[in-house]
């Protein structure tokens, strides 16, 4: 791996001119490592069919390996500059990211739905960018700290900044990034200090919103047929059920090692539908069976308990807070995008982080995750704590 | 949590343990989503890798060409050429505008919508609609391919139809193809609804040869099922080659003959209805001839008219025609299917019994004494039997006769008294059915067993056939039940007895070749279509029965002066020196004016076998319903034993008149 070699020379280089320059390597090698898996994964997926329309099989991995190679360089910036910095102007990050979720909106619909930005030949999705927006945000106005109680005026300003955005991203509509917006929020107020009196209303006002929602029809047609599906998943093999059986077909053929790279048939003749971006755990469950699918699962755990040991760690509550919004979101992804492709939860459209096709996910999560490497870089000295030697 | 303060003295600015919960909550997802996929992929695994092979494959079934059906001299009847046939595919042909599409098609195919319609909805519910009833021509398949777009779903598919050579000839041994009924879809290993079958003759005898196995294309296809490329080809088994024992030569002349002698007989009832007599004929239309080898079962020829073309089949056959076929009952094989009472020609059956039973006329104790054959006969069963029997070969008295004289001149009072001794010494005993008994030995009132469908046993009376007929049939039998005057009808052939010609054949067959009873058959062998041989059909016995072998050559003897000096001599005069090798024996079924008043005329026999020292054929004619035995039946057969014996064929005339 030079690539990966030479970045992180990089990163070595830029960390030497600091007072403590200790980065987390381990994230960063999973990082970029679940973003080579995807690129070979885009490819093992794509390959057959773009040599076929186009005559350039690689198009659709030499675009994603631009994607994570733009996401690297935003991870190591956003290492490099002090997340302090953020705690000065959440308002302005705030109204940008509102800005963009209102503007988006007036964007020419795609796929039944108006999520994208086109800019130039790439599409920008803001909504990617605004829960880790929201994460900083939200990190602002949760400070309290240990042994302090949250207030109820800070709950209540704390799910207002949510409902914002989450209304105009259901309003996209996105059902899912909403569904994760809500999580990250719930999991912020909980680690910022909520009284159980408090996570008691969090969650009749959540059962009342599911009521609502169903009651309010706001429901997409689709959405229900989903979760009908969902219910009953034997039912309607060709329609609504074709990309979740389709899915299970994929990883259940692979069974304990996989058909080899290149040598999934379903992957190749490209049976699931959104196989590069929602549905691309389905190509390593195919190719790699269940060491790979386990490997890769594991390799979410690590991230994820690297994120959290920097929430318990981190100098202060505004980089505790980031962590711990960072981890609920990488957790919700994972676990929701996975447990879709192998029957557990509803189909829904997120992203595998890292590894599914398409930059703005990548790109935004890369970037908070830079954001948490910032917070982890300024921690108390590295002596004191065994998990901070030099890796 | 009252701790805020780290070790190293500064605040703790972190829930530690709520991030531990979440932690622990985010644990605990992952591992569900470990075990899940260890089910989905370990425990599951094999089920979904099935599940994925079969998802990229799709296999096309490729039509295994049908065997061909040929002569004993390898003349090719029947065979497979390829075809064209329409298919619909009924999930590319949107419900909406099936009308259109269906009317546009009938269209080309210059039919009437309604048959169309028909047609497809005969094919059932599957996916796929094939249309074998409509074979096109090249031209056709072109003008649809041209107009594809305004027929969506309608696709033009090759496969092998049937193709016969002959025209009618032989029409009814070969049979006729036709889609399966639900009856065949339970009789034979088959599940194609498709793809036509043999309906009867040898086609339908010989289906499980004849058919093949199909082979298949095996694609591998794209999540839209459109084929990628092809992974694998089982090429079909073309179905194996029936030879028959017919010769289509020998079928053509016995075929042409049965022609003329319907001529023959409709030119013989004018004659008589100029003559001015009270009954007036129906024309005369059914007749049948079989040509079987004594000694080993195989039939030569099989002829029956009206006959039918085969090839009127092929791709389905009109309403019309096979209403108007029906009609005419075409597709009765009247050699196998036309059972009638086989009048005289059943002597030589109680000749045999007389001779092997030792049962002559009362007083008579040898074959060789003599009786008057006077014009009729009394007696009195004591019963409500007929009490006064009328000979109608010869109205006159025939003077004095031997069992020899009686064969020779046909008659009846000798027989009858022959039955009268049997009533005698028998009445209500176990051997009161002994004739019966040997004609059933022979081949009467059985299945001959011959490999063709739809076989008629034909009926012979007897007690215990009265009796089951009075439980279950009632309206066919007098309230008394089996009474001496049915045993004199049977040993005339009349009465409760019908055969068909075929059987008459094997029991002059097995009589005369010393007691063989051989299955008869019109199939030789199985081969594969490159001629190597699958199976050999050996002639097969089925029995054997015990006469004489002075009985055997007494029976040859007086049966070659039937047509030498008997009631086939006239019938026989252009045989010249060759009847000397000729033996038969002539017969006439009663007339007789039916319920509705519709007077139905006697019907013509001749069974006979030549060479009569050495029997090597032997030839049965029945002109159902064509007068007299000796004047329209034996001239026939005279003229298949020229064919047979290589002289020339020479026109039918009439024989003699030996009913009236």
């Amino acid at each position: 791996m030079a690539v990966l070699g030479r970045s992180l020379d990089g990163v070595g280089g830029i960390f030497e001119d600091r007072p403590r320059p200790t980065p987390d390597v381990i994230v960063f090698v999973l990082v970029a490592a679940l973003m080579a898996l995807g690129s070979v994964m885009v490819y093992s997926s794509t390959f057959v069919r773009l040599d076929e329309e186009t005559g350039d099989p690689t198009s659709a991995m030499r675009r994603q390996m631009i994607f994570a190679g733009v996401a690297l360089v935003t991870y190591v910036v956003a290492s490099m500059i002090d997340y302090r910095l953020y705690r000065r102007f959440p308002f302005l990050i705030y109204g940008i990211m509102m800005i963009a979720l209102i503007g988006v909106l007036f964007a020419p619909p795609q796929k039944g739905a108006t999520r994208w930005i086109p800019v130039g030949a790439f599409q920008f999705q803001p909504s990617e960018f605004a829960k880790v927006a929201l994460i900083v945000a939200l990190a602002s106005l949760l400070t309290g700290g240990a042994g302090r109680r949250l207030s109820w005026r800070s709950l209540g300003t704390a799910l207002l900044m949510a409902a914002a955005p989450g209304f105009l991203i259901f309003l996209q509509p996105d059902l899912g990034t909403m569904l994760v917006v809500g999580f990250i929020t719930v999991g912020m107020i909980f680690v910022a200090g909520s009284s159980i009196r408090q996570m008691l209303v969090l969650g009749a006002s959540g059962v009342v919103g599911v009521m609502a929602v169903f009651q309010l029809d706001v429901l997409k047609s689709y959405q229900i047929a989903r979760l009908a599906g969902f219910l009953d998943q034997a039912s309607d093999l060709q329609g609504v059920n074709w990309n979740l059986y389709q899915s299970q077909i994929a990883i259940g053929s692979g069974q304990l090692v996989g058909r080899g790279l290149f040598q999934g048939t379903q992957t190749r003749l490209s049976f699931i539908p959104s196989q590069t971006t929602d549905f691309i755990f389905t190509a390593v469950g195919e190719q790699f069976g269940f060491i790979g699918g386990s490997a890769v699962i594991l390799a979410y755990a690590i991230l994820i308990w690297r994120v959290l040991i920097v929430a318990a760690v981190a100098p202060n509550a505004f980089g505790s807070m980031i962590s711990v919004g960072m981890a609920a979101l990488l957790s919700f992804h994972v676990f929701v995008n996975i447990g879709m492709t192998v029957g557990l939860v509803p189909v829904t459209g997120l992203p595998l982080p890292f590894m599914s096709a398409g930059g703005s996910a990548m790109i935004a999560m890369a970037g908070g995750l830079g954001i948490v490497n910032s917070v982890w870089r300024s921690r108390s000295p590295v002596s004191d704590r065994p998990e901070a030697r030099d890796l | 949590m009252s701790d805020t303060r780290r070790p190293d003295g500064r605040e703790q600015v972190t829930n530690s343990w709520r991030v531990g919960i979440l932690a622990l909550l985010f644990t605990g997802a992952l591992s569900i989503l470990f075990f899940r996929l260890w089910f989905v992929q370990l425990a599951a695994g094999p089920e979904w890798l099935v599940e994925a092979d079969q998802n990229i494959v799709s296999s096309e079934s490729i039509a295994a060409p049908r065997g061909d059906i040929v002569d004993r001299n390898g003349m090719v009847l029947a065979t497979s050429v390829p075809g064209l046939i329409i298919e619909i595919d009924r999930s590319l042909l949107p419900i909406e505008v099936e009308d259109d599409v269906l009317q546009r098609l009938a269209a080309i195919l210059e039919l009437s919508p309604v048959e169309v319609r028909q047609a497809v909805e005969r094919t059932g519910s599957g996916e796929v609609a094939a249309l074998p009833e409509f074979e096109i021509d090249a031209d056709t398949a072109y003008l649809i391919m041209e107009q594809r777009a305004t027929l969506p779903g309608v696709t033009v598919r090759a496969l092998p139809v049937r193709g016969y050579t002959q025209g009618s000839l032989m029409g009814h041994v070969l049979g006729h193809m036709g889609l399966p009924s639900p009856g065949d879809l339970e009789r034979l290993p088959i599940a194609d609804t498709n793809t036509p079958i043999g309906k009867l003759g040898v086609e339908r005898e010989y289906e499980e040869f004849l058919r093949g196995a199909p082979g298949k294309h095996v694609y591998r296809i794209n999540p839209e099922g459109a084929i990628l490329e092809e992974i694998g080809t089982v090429d079909p088994t073309p179905g194996a080659t029936v030879r028959l024992t017919l010769d289509v030569e020998a079928q053509a002349e016995v075929e042409r003959i049965l022609v003329e002698a319907i001529e023959l007989s409709n030119a013989l009832k004018e004659t008589r209805e100029e003559e001015g007599p009270a009954e007036t004929p129906q024309p005369t239309e059914r007749a049948t001839a079989v040509v079987m080898e004594v000694n080993t079962g195989a039939i030569l020829a099989m002829a029956s008219y009206p006959t039918f073309e085969p090839q009127a089949f092929v791709g389905g056959i009109d309403v019309d025609s096979f209403e108007e076929l029906s009609e005419r009952q075409a597709f009765n094989n009247l050699a196998i299917q036309g059972v009638k009472p086989p009048a005289s020609t059943f002597k030589s059956i109680t000749y045999v019994t007389a001779m092997e039973e030792n049962i002559f006329p009362e007083g008579v104790s040898s074959p060789e004494e003599t009786i008057e054959c006077s014009s009729q006969l009394a007696h009195d069963f004591g019963d409500d039997s007929q009490h006064l029997w009328r000979n109608w070969t010869y109205p006159e008295s025939d003077g004095r006769q031997n069992l020899h004289d009686a064969l020779r001149r046909s008659c009846n009072i000798y027989f009858w008294e022959v039955a009268l001794s049997v009533w005698r010494a028998y009445a209500r005993t176990d051997r009161e059915g002994i004739v019966q008994e040997w004609a059933r030995a022979v081949g009467v009132g059985r299945p001959t067993q011959v490999d063709l469908p739809f076989e008629h046993e034909g009926i012979l009376g007897d007690r215990q056939l009265f009796e089951e007929w009075r439980e279950n049939q009632p309206w066919r039998v007098r309230a008394e039940g089996w009474l001496g005057g049915d045993l004199m009808n049977i040993v005339v052939g009349q009465g409760p007895i019908v055969a068909t010609p075929l059987q008459m054949a094997v029991a002059y067959a097995s009589m005369l070749n010393g007691g063989t009873v051989y299955q008869p058959r019109v199939a030789d062998a199985i081969e594969t279509s490159d001629g190597e041989r699958l199976r050999t059909l050996e002639p097969r016995v089925l029995r054997s029965v015990d006469i004489s072998p002075e009985t055997v050559a007494s029976l040859r003897s007086d049966l070659t002066s039937v047509v030498r000096s008997g009631t086939a001599r006239r019938a026989f005069e252009d045989l010249g020196g060759l009847v000397e090798l000729v033996g038969g024996k002539t017969g006439t079924a009663q007339s007789f004016t039916d319920q509705e008043g519709v007077f139905h005329d006697s019907t013509a026999w001749f069974v006979g076998v030549a060479p009569i020292d050495a029997p090597r054929w032997v030839v049965a004619v029945m002109v159902d319903e064509g007068g007299s035995g000796g004047a329209v039946a034996a001239p026939a057969a005279r003229a298949i034993f020229q064919y047979l014996l290589g002289t020339d064929v020479t026109p039918l005339v009439a024989g003699e008149d030996t009913e009236r």
